[in-house]
Parts: structure tokens; C-alpha cells; sequence
């Protein structure tokens, strides 16, 4: 008798385990993949997600913002990296856009943004720290800068807080809606060792706990950046963050920086917090 | 990221004479403690961090503070002064290597 039921057991074991799973992810993932991308319904809308968050750390972070930002220095860097002659063309970026940038106010909300010219004349999208090497070579005939390293992190701040306190407005129609569409596409593509996506974290589980922070809906992760993190102890750009993020989901390759991949998916969260005053440098966690 | 040694000291805009006021000062310093490891070779990072700051309001040694490595990378202080004269507040850290750094603040009681 007891075997009976042991053995009844034992074949009903990958039935219960499966239906087990399922409500998690086994089922939705071969239905989605099948669709290809798919729009999650959003977890938590903005401002209950920051009376949330008010509630949970009060307002810790932008105390310590308040206080002082460690970026800030990385501005002045940028700001004086602005304004020094560099390369055998004898210009500086202060040469051609004006004493404090003063040309470049307001451009950069406008970013990442369609150019026809990247990409060896495919077009593709332009970010600013490519435009700010494309500069540098064409136009100051100076070496491009390494992407993720200082000088390029400080200048492309400097340039981007010139724009401070006024609303991303990132265009997504035209041609760049097939980049856009791609964008979305990588922002909902599973990675890694446990098939995740951005989208279940900043859209489908949104507002939710992971650890001890709450997962930020989509528009409210393009707003501040570049960005001092706590966990970096620095200040870096956007696509940095995405390497760290897509590091943890554990895939067998992390995209590099100003690849399509990275651009696209740029765009696309850029795009996720257009009508957000942009507020850089940004300081998290 | 920027250079080591570069110092922020923030006062309150208007100050009034003899006020209690919130001094607060940041500066860029990676503060090793010594027992990192390299993630290359293996070997010990060396201490690398402030062990002294000197805080003079006007001709007076105001506050004096022993750091250790317990002080976290790019430290940040908020002291309290009486502001009752106006003088230069000068603040100079020096670190476990003979760098020393120091920056200056007028302060305005009205």
C-alpha cells in the first residue's frame, strides 16, 4: 500500500513542481519569446512608487545629495576639461560651442537622438559621448576619449547639465522609430542565467521589493545621468549602469559601450522619461 | 574620480553674528584602508588615507580630528562653529602619506 501511493507520488512529482513554477515564469517565458516583445503592464505608477520610497528610506538620499554631491567635483573637472585646447587643431569644445557651453544649453535633452551619419552612413542612433569623440576627431583633430573613463564621464556632464531642469523631450518617431522598436526590444529580451529582462524588474514587478530597495518603474531610470552611485563610490554614465545591471542577471557576454545594443537600449529609456525634468548629476544608492 | 585633495566646504548663505551655524566639508580622498586586496595580483593595497584634520577659524585651532581607516572613500564632515567674528575658516587634512590639502571660507556674520 505505502508503495503504491510512493510511486503515485514519484510520477506526480514533475507535474506538481511544474505547475508550481509556472505562476513565476515558466509559462509566460515560452508564450512571450513565441510573441517576441510584449508590453508588461506597469507595476506601480510614479508618485505612489515615490511616496513609497518616501515612506520606506524617507529622504536619506537627497539629504545626502543636499550635502554635497561627489559628482560635483566631477563637474568642475568637466567644465575645465571644456575649456582646455587639446588635439592639432588648436580648438577646445569652448572654441566652437561657446564660453560655458554656452551654445550647447538645451541640446542635450534632445539626446540620444537619430543621426544619419553613424554607423559608416547606415545611421543609427548618436549619443553624447560618440558625438563628443566624433568632435574631437573631426573637428579638433584630437585622440577620441576611452568610453566610461573620466575625462568622458566629466565632459559629458558638464555638456548634459547645461540642460538642467528642463524636460527630456527625446524624439522616437520618424526614423528613429525602428531604433526605438529595437530598443524596446533588448529592454524586454531575456537574459542570463535566469531568463530575466529590464522590463519584469521596472515594469511587470515594478514598486516591489528587491533586497532591500524597491525597483523603480521605467521613467524614472533616464533622468539623472551621469550618476554618482554609493556602490561605485564614483560617478559614471547610463550605459555603465546597464553593464552593472545586466552583469548581475549573469549572461555569458556583457554588451559593450556605444554598441546598437547599448544605443538602442538608451534610447529607449531615455525616451521612457521624456516629459521628466532632467536633474543630472544624479546620486543613488 | 576628480583629482585627490579637492576640497568642498559649504557655510549657510546669510549668517548672523554670533549664530551657531553647520560647516560642511567634503574631499576627494580614495581613504585605503589597507586590507583590500588587488584583484590582479593578489596583493595587499596599500594604506592610502587622511589621518589629520585641522580646523582654524581666524587665528584659532578650532577643531583638530585623528581619522583612521575606519572613514569611508571621499569623506564628508558637518561641524558646527559659533560664528561670532569674520574671519577665513581654514580647513588642512593631511594624509598617511605626507599629502596635505587645504582650502578656505570666508565667513560674513552680518
Amino acid at each position: 500500500m505505502m508503495k503504491k501511493i510512493l510511486v503515485l507520488l514519484l510520477l506526480a512529482a514533475p507535474i506538481i513542481l511544474s505547475s508550481a513554477n509556472s505562476t513565476v515564469s515558466g509559462k509566460d517565458t515560452k508564450e512571450e519569446s513565441a510573441k517576441g516583445s510584449q508590453e508588461y503592464v506597469m507595476g506601480v505608477d510614479v508618485k505612489e512608487f515615490e511616496k513609497e520610497y518616501a515612506k520606506v528610506h524617507g529622504n536619506e538620499l537627497k539629504k545626502m545629495e543636499e550635502d554635497g554631491n561627489p559628482a560635483d567635483f566631477v563637474l568642475d573637472d568637466g567644465k575645465a576639461m571644456f575649456h582646455k585646447v587639446d588635439g592639432s587643431k588648436g580648438k577646445s569644445c569652448a572654441s566652437c560651442h561657446g564660453e560655458n557651453g554656452a551654445k550647447l544649453k538645451g541640446i542635450a535633452i534632445s539626446y540620444p537622438k537619430y543621426d544619419a551619419s553613424v554607423d559608416g552612413g547606415k545611421g543609427g542612433i548618436l549619443t553624447i559621448p560618440m558625438q563628443i569623440n566624433i568632435c574631437r576627431e573631426k573637428d579638433m583633430g584630437a585622440k577620441p576619449w576611452a568610453y566610461g573613463k573620466n575625462e568622458i564621464v566629466a565632459v559629458e556632464l558638464f555638456v548634459k547639465s547645461l540642460s538642467n531642469n528642463m524636460p527630456i523631450k527625446v524624439k522616437t518617431d520618424g526614423p528613429a522609430s525602428k531604433f526605438y522598436e529595437a530598443g524596446k526590444k533588448n529592454f524586454y529580451t531575456r537574459l542570463g542565467e535566469w531568463n530575466w529582462n529590464c522590463a519584469q524588474c521596472h515594469v511587470k514587478y515594478a514598486g516591489r521589493y528587491s533586497r532591500q530597495e524597491l525597483l523603480p518603474p521605467a521613467p524614472l531610470l533616464g533622468d539623472h545621468w551621469p550618476s554618482y552611485r554609493l556602490d561605485w563610490a564614483n560617478t559614471n554614465t547610463i550605459q555603465e549602469r546597464f553593464k552593472g545591471c545586466i552583469k548581475n542577471m549573469r549572461p555569458k557576454e556583457i554588451p559593450e559601450f556605444e554598441t546598437e545594443f547599448m544605443r538602442d537600449l538608451e534610447l529607449y529609456v531615455t525616451a521612457q522619461a521624456n516629459g521628466r525634468l532632467q536633474h543630472v548629476p544624479g546620486f543613488r544608492r | 574620480m576628480a583629482e585627490i585633495g579637492k576640497i568642498m566646504i559649504k557655510v549657510p548663505g546669510t549668517i548672523k553674528k554670533g549664530e551657531v551655524i553647520p560647516v560642511k566639508a567634503m574631499i576627494v580622498h580614495p581613504m585605503e584602508t589597507g586590507q583590500r586586496k588587488d584583484a590582479k595580483t593578489g596583493n595587499l593595497i596599500p594604506e592610502y588615507y587622511i589621518n589629520d584634520v585641522k580646523v582654524y577659524y581666524g587665528n584659532d585651532l578650532v577643531t583638530s580630528m585623528n581619522w583612521g581607516l575606519a572613514v569611508s572613500t571621499n569623506p564628508f564632515i558637518t561641524f558646527y562653529l559659533k560664528a561670532d567674528k569674520a574671519a577665513p575658516l581654514k580647513m588642512s587634512f593631511k594624509d598617511n602619506k605626507g599629502g596635505a590639502f587645504e582650502q578656505t571660507v570666508q565667513i560674513n556674520p552680518q
